[in-house]
């Protein structure tokens, strides 16, 4: 576009960045072509692919070369594209959070991407690939140091005072609130259902063939086998070395073997949390805990491993109340006082109704559910967004109806199932008043 | 259980009767479409007469069915309007009742298909950061929808308290 561009203090990516994206490429194409290459010429398929990489590389090039990102008053753009060119403006003061993630190929070269969740725009919008990792973590810094100064200044707020604010937060040290070790990490997925799958397939597997003398049922469950064993393995491999820490900007969790990740989480944006205690670990008192964050709804990778709501994959009940209770700005959880819904309940959920609870206190709704898996769900009255009643024909001959409360997309769903019908209405017209009064103060 | 879908105040507004006669224009077109799909069926195949006296009794017992539970849906249709907050119920099978704070609503939207408007009337839906919150009203006279519309966003501009 304008040729002035040059005097802006603009940044480039990475020049490894087309290395490292077409890297999986390059694996691929010596496997296909090895053989070839040994006896010293290309075959025709080993052509087109050295083409397509050559074709990729030149390509990665230039776009490395028209990519460029600078910060300028209080935006953060970033110019890409090689034939139709695009020039994001990020908004500075609209960063919810800013996250370094590490894809395997990446780590290798030393690289890392940098994602801004922006309020209402889609992860791509968001992300700068790939940076140096000291890069990443500079310009994370300054887009979040940059932001607090932002927001401080729409603040009545004396400029000094705010500058001196910025200059001792950066002295103060990131406080470690909670660490999974290997041991703890390697026996709680040992005790999922996921691992107990993976344990008999695989015995069935070896002995079956052993024992009716035909292996070919082989060909079926090794793939099996196959599958679960990489579902436990990116378990294991997602909260590798997974660590919890309160930093300045806000929760900061750490984790990942291959792919790292480090994600920050300002608590503001906490909408609820949810306590898991399956089965097999409540008798060793181990817990995980989920948050549900505003915004980040959509970003669970689905892919067996922790997704981005989790802020503590397995730990300590203790450790995990006392992790909840500091992301819900220091509410006592314990105190709440969970009530069963009445006898009747049992034509409806005969054997759900006896690990079924609800209560509130002074500043959080809680519900309960679940033998095999129990989940305890917490949303603040001040998060609230609307409730409901709900009532079908069944529960209407038993007298009983359900009320939802309302939040945020994410993993928390606060439920008073199967409660005595004039209870669940008293319950939404108390609630109703309640969480108006604990927005209050946000509001105004 | 009357008490568990009382209104909040004085009585729920109910909606406009015109939703009914829609939704019951719609079903008798479908009715007539079927009949017309047996009857061609019946000389293309030449099917048996008490097939084809079944299928009709089953396509009017549908319809007749349908007739009635529109009535007992469209009556059941009630919302009430606040100080802080829009309470809706509807249902007469399953029912629900949803109370929505102005002060959390992100926006409203009024929409009205080509049917809806030979009828005059129109649908309102608030949305808040929930996606739990299905909180419609079908079937309003266009004006109330406006009206709706307009007291509920400048109520909860009012009131906003965003997440």
């Amino acid at each position: 576009m304008s040729s002035g561009t040059a005097q802006k203090p603009y940044r480039r990516l990475s020049p490894l960045t087309p290395v490292a994206r077409s890297g999986i490429f390059v694996v691929a194409v010596l496997t296909a072509t090895w053989r070839d290459l040994l006896r010293g010429d290309l075959g025709p398929f080993g052509a087109v692919l050295l083409g397509l990489l050559i074709a990729g590389l030149v390509y990665g090039g230039a776009s490395w070369l028209r990519t460029k990102y600078w910060i300028e008053s209080d935006e953060l753009r970033v110019d890409t594209g090689v034939i139709a060119r695009q020039s994001r403006r990020i908004r500075i003061d609209r960063l919810q959070g800013v996250d370094i993630v590490q894809p395997f190929v990446a780590r290798l070269f030393g690289l890392a991407e940098l994602r801004m969740d922006v309020a209402g725009g889609s992860a791509r919008e968001g992300s700068l690939a790939f940076l140096s990792l000291s890069d990443a973590r500079e310009l994370k810094d300054v887009l979040l140091s940059r932001r607090d100064a932002v927001r401080a200044d729409s603040a009545p707020l004396p400029d000094a005072d705010s500058d001196a604010g910025t200059d001792w937060r950066w002295v103060e040290p990131d406080r470690l609130l909670a660490r999974v070790d290997l041991q703890l990490l390697l026996l709680s997925t040992l005790l999922t259902p996921e691992a107990f799958a993976l344990i008999l397939a695989g015995l069935g597997s070896m002995l079956v063939p052993l024992l009716v003398g035909d292996a070919s049922g082989i060909t079926v469950s090794l793939p099996l086998v196959g599958g679960l064993a990489l579902v436990v393995f990116r378990k294991i491999a997602g909260s590798y070395r997974f660590t919890v820490s309160q930093t300045p900007a806000g929760l900061q969790v750490r984790r990942g073997l291959f792919e790292l990740s480090s994600q920050t989480i300002s608590l503001n944006r906490v909408q609820g949390v949810v306590l898991s205690e399956p089965l097999l670990w409540r008798r060793l008192g181990w817990a995980r805990l989920d948050v549900s964050i505003a915004g980040y709804a959509a970003s669970s990778d689905g892919e067996g491993g922790p997704s981005a709501s989790t802020v503590l994959p397995v730990g300590d009940r203790e450790l995990a109340m006392r992790l909840a209770q500091h992301v819900l700005s220091g509410t006592v959880l314990d105190q709440t006082v969970l009530t069963r819904p009445p006898k009747q309940a049992r034509w409806v959920s005969p054997i759900g109704r006896r690990f079924m609870g609800f209560g509130t206190n002074e500043s959080l709704t809680v519900s309960r559910t679940g033998w095999f898996n129990r989940r305890t769900n917490v949303v603040p009255h001040a998060r609230v967004q609307s409730l409901r009643v709900t009532q079908g024909p069944l529960q209407r001959r038993l007298g009983l109806a359900d009320m939802h409360v309302d939040s945020p997309p994410g993993p928390v769903t606060v439920r008073a199932q199967d409660r005595l019908a004039t209870e669940a209405r008293a319950i939404l017209e108390q609630e109703i008043a309640v969480s108006r009064q604990a927005r209050m103060p946000a509001g105004l | 259980m009357n008490d568990l879908f009382a209104p909040p105040g004085n009585s729920w507004r109910p909606v406009a009767p015109q939703l009914g006669t829609m939704r019951r224009l719609v079903l008798s077109a479908s009715a007539v479409v079927g009949l017309v799909g047996i009857v061609v069926l019946h000389l293309i195949l030449d099917l048996p007469t008490w097939l084809l006296v079944l299928a009709i009794a089953a396509v009017v017992t549908l319809a007749v069915l349908g007739w009635l539970v529109i009535g007992r849906n469209t009556r059941s249709w009630g919302y009430a309007e606040r100080d802080e907050d829009l309470y809706i119920k509807h249902g007469a099978t399953f029912r629900e009742l949803i109370a929505v704070p102005y002060g959390r609503m992100q926006f409203v939207d009024i929409t009205s298909g080509p049917l809806e408007r030979a009828f005059g009337i129109a649908s309102v839906r608030l949305h808040t950061a929930s996606p739990g919150t299905s909180a419609r009203i079908p079937g309003l006279p266009k004006e109330e929808a406006a009206r709706l519309r307009d007291s509920l966003t400048s109520l909860g501009e009012a009131q906003a308290a965003g997440l």
